[in-house]
């Protein structure tokens, strides 16, 4: 089936260390199955919380990978493909679904889950943009990557938490 | 070959089985499309004999299990077919998307950086004491916003319009009146007034017969740069209730209005100010009117399309 575990695992530590700077190379070979396993685990925690919400979480990102796409295909002087996009951003939702698992224990609506969420939105999007900077060799603009992603990590945790 | 005769004929000859498509190449040619080898002719004769077993039981294949399917030849080449076909598809996307959609002229916009937005944003809100507001040229060309601050860009408009429908729809849900097909009316109709704007302009700017280098999307850039001004104003309005929402919103509606004349000044009525000369010909004037009447209706926008988010 061509799924790699061990590449899977690497490109899964990347995720979880956002301040290590990542190797260039992890994303040649487009990988869709660990985002859609993390995909499938968000839309598990989030019924497990009790909301049954897979037709936003898939509009969402489907609708966020292709803004994304583009973006990057304006912004990078070599272009992307789109499953490269998706994966990363696939990647990346990890923290997220660390974020709906808390919220099956308790309610994320008062301050600690106000600030935990925003720690959440920033791990994930300083992590994608790191993973997209690297791959795609862009300088100084890590930032700027990492406003979009942060806006749609945040619709994400939007849907987490109400 | 006439055991084989049943898989493939010259075009026209009745049909065997009612599962085969229809051959379309001449014998011998070879077609990189054809379905089908021909093996009426002697080269593929060793092809068409390995091929036999699978044709001949062809009618049974509806009762092997798909392994079969899949080892089936015909359907290699079927999946060869519609991967070329998909190929063919995507390059034709890709040759009109570059028709309608500049692609290469759109990239100059987003050639950013963390520091020009840094430096453009500190702009948008302080223009007084920003002395030169001339973009540098380079052989002719205008050099990327990387390196120039005054070069218009699109990478803060367009972040700075879906944050202002976010945050529309975060204000919508605070007072309570928030539902995902009203954050896409927010959308389209702020992205409906940007567009009646950009053709109330671009007409103006034909009746007058002004000659400049203002393109549409330098045009649609500039006008973006009011999001910005907006989202400020509507997140102290949340966080600060209606004072503050009405300080933030006048001071940069006064930064845009400085912004936007000081901006527009360079590009429309070029001759004149690039000498320093005041203006006193009637067409100038009317340039100077239109540069004011631009400037101005960047505040009243910012306004409408705001107040009714801050309760």
């Amino acid at each position: 089936l061509g799924i790699h575990f061990d590449h899977i695992w690497q490109k899964t530590l990347t995720v979880l260390n956002p301040m290590k700077p990542a190797d260039g190379s992890i994303m040649n070979e487009t990988d869709l199955t660990g985002p859609i396993l993390f995909c499938v685990a968000l839309g598990a925690t989030l019924l497990l919380a009790g909301k049954v919400q897979f037709g936003y979480v898939y509009g969402l990102s489907a609708i966020g990978c292709l803004v994304i796409h583009a973006l990057l295909n304006l912004m990078s002087s070599s272009g992307v493909s789109y499953g490269c996009v998706a994966s990363v951003l696939g990647y990346c939702l990890l923290p997220m679904v660390i974020l709906s698992g808390c919220a099956m224990f308790f309610s994320l609506q008062g301050t600690f889950g106000i600030v935990s969420s925003l720690v959440i939105i920033g791990w994930c999007s300083l992590s994608a943009s790191k993973i997209f900077i690297s791959a795609l060799d862009m300088e100084g603009q890590q930032l700027l990557v990492a406003y979009p992603c942060a806006l749609l990590y945040g619709l994400f945790a939007l849907l987490t938490i109400f | 070959n006439q055991g084989l005769g049943m898989e493939v004929r010259a075009p026209g000859s009745a049909r065997g089985t009612s599962k085969r498509r229809i051959p379309v190449s001449q014998p011998g040619m070879a077609d990189p499309h054809q379905l089908f080898d021909d093996t009426s002719s002697a080269q593929s004769r060793g092809y068409g004999a390995q091929r036999a077993p699978g044709d001949l039981s062809y009618p049974a294949a509806s009762a092997t299990p798909q392994a079969a399917f899949l080892a089936d030849p015909v359907s290699n080449m079927a999946m060869a077919y519609g991967s070329s076909l998909a190929a063919q598809g995507k390059e034709l996307v890709d040759k009109n998307i570059d028709r309608f959609i500049p692609v290469t002229k759109l990239k100059y916009y987003f050639a950013v950086d963390t520091m020009y937005v840094g430096r453009k944003l500190g702009l948008l809100f302080f223009p007084y004491l920003h002395q030169d507001w001339e973009v540098q040229y380079q052989q002719d060309t205008p050099v990327a916003p990387r390196f120039d601050v005054n070069a218009p860009d699109l990478y803060i408009p367009a972040m700075a319009f879906i944050t202002y429908v976010l945050v529309a729809g975060l204000a919508l849900g605070t007072q309570d009146r928030f539902s995902p097909d009203l954050l896409g009316l927010q959308a389209s109709s702020a992205l409906a007034w940007l567009t009646l704007e950009v053709l109330a302009i671009l007409l103006s700017l034909y009746l007058v017969t002004v000659n400049t280098d203002l393109t549409t999307i330098d045009l649609v850039a500039f006008l973006g740069y009011k999001y910005v001004g907006m989202i400020g104003g509507v997140l102290m309005g949340l966080l600060f209730g209606k004072i503050g929402y009405y300080l933030v919103l006048g001071w940069c509606c006064v930064s845009i209005f400085v912004f936007m004349i000081r901006t527009l000044r360079l590009k429309i009525l070029a001759e004149a100010a690039a000498e320093g000369v005041p203006v006193r010909e009637a067409r100038n004037q009317l340039r100077m009117y239109l540069t004011m009447a631009v400037a101005a209706a960047q505040p009243l926008l910012m306004y409408w399309l705001t107040f009714h988010l801050v309760r």
